[in-house]
């Protein structure tokens, strides 16, 4: 009888520690509140085969990171001038991709990474330039406060690149896989060389019922 | 009595058996990586599902671990540029599809280059994976790589 009881309390014992065991800690391991908002760099709740922002944000930043330690584009003692805009980027994939998402990210960031190593010729903004130095010129406004140059500055190397797929499917399951190809070279506008490349690849299987826009 | 040692031994043993098999939830409070402290120059795992640590409570220490870091260091790249890698072991039958992504700090600690990103790539079955990320800036640098398993 007395075996019985004290084992009985050992028992009661023993479960109790646990039950105060799981009560101890200062971390509260829950789920955050649920928000519209999503990573832009991870798969978001909608995910499929073809190019998403998190794609977007990968290439660009590889390609970033890739330049800035080329010593052909950053070792030059003066900074080269360079354009980087979708004129010469072509969308051959099945993807549904605004290629401008690519390259203004990348010249954006690049810009801000360069801080200098790297001047950025907005040709894509050349008639915007064109009209204010055409009213400078006529005398309609003033000439500024900063320098008047001959002309719009020339540009030592352009990007250009493509995007291409290929797709598969699986009739019986309907899934659908893709591998893209994202190329991106940079050309020397004087002698026509390429610098520099940089290539991103991935394959991507899902079932197809994402639609891009 | 020889009935009740007997019967004391069996669950000893089977208390045994069981604490060798135990494993802490990647969703426990009392992993041990949840509150390391943050050093500079390191890999680490994010994702508790792919390792994680713990001490002490009622089977004691314990590890657990899908994949690891067999080496990781930085060099200077041409442009003086910081070029981190980390080399990533895995230890199981199945191919492992990751994010890594790399927070760069100068000599201070302060936290400095462009936002880090993740960046994906698969550690085949039973096989080594490189991941390797450039900094921004020309200055030294230290480092900490961030590996997770990708949703």
């Amino acid at each position: 009888m007395l075996r019985k009881t004290a084992l009985t309390t050992a028992c009661a014992l023993a479960t109790s520690t646990l039950i105060l065991s799981g009560c101890a800690g200062n971390i509260e391991n829950v789920k955050g509140k649920p928000t519209v908002y999503e990573d832009v760099s991870s798969t978001g709740r909608v995910g499929g085969v073809g190019i998403e922002s998190q794609d977007v944000v990968a290439v660009t930043d590889q390609m970033m990171r890739d330049m800035l330690a080329n010593p052909m584009l950053t070792g030059r003692s003066t900074p080269p001038r360079i354009i980087i805009d979708n004129e010469y980027i072509k969308n051959e994939s099945t993807s549904v991709v605004n290629t401008n998402m690519l390259t203004d990210r990348l010249r954006i960031e690049l810009n801000r990474a360069a801080n200098g190593r790297m001047v950025f010729v907005g040709r894509h903004f050349s008639d915007m330039v064109q009209k204010e130095r055409d009213l400078k010129r006529d005398g309609a406004v003033d000439g500024g406060t900063i320098r008047q140059t001959a002309a719009q500055a020339g540009a030592d190397f352009r990007m250009g690149g493509r995007i291409t797929s290929l797709d598969a499917i699986d009739r019986n399951t309907g899934t659908q896989s893709r591998y893209s190809q994202i190329s991106f070279e940079m050309v020397d506008l004087e002698l026509g060389t390429i610098v520099w490349s940089g290539l991103y690849e991935m394959r991507k299987a899902a079932k197809d019922n994402v639609v891009y826009r | 009595m020889n009935h009740l040692v007997k019967t004391l031994t069996a669950a000893a043993m089977g208390f045994g058996l069981l604490a060798g098999c135990a494993s802490l939830p990647s969703d426990s409070t009392r992993l041990a990586e949840r509150t390391a402290p943050v050093t500079m120059n390191s890999v680490v795992f994010s994702d508790y599902n792919l390792k994680r640590t713990w001490s002490g409570g009622l089977f004691g220490d314990g590890e657990r671990y899908r994949l690891s870091v067999v080496q990781h260091g930085q060099r200077a790249t041409a442009t003086g540029t910081t070029e981190v890698y980390a080399v990533l072991r895995n230890h199981t039958d199945y191919d492992y599809q990751i994010e890594a992504r790399t927070q760069f700090f100068d000599q201070d600690g302060v936290p400095t280059d462009v936002k880090p990103t993740w960046q994906r790539t698969t550690v085949p079955a039973n096989s080594l994976s490189t991941y390797r990320e450039l900094s921004t800036t020309a200055q030294p640098l230290q480092y900490r790589v961030e590996v997770r398993e990708l949703n």
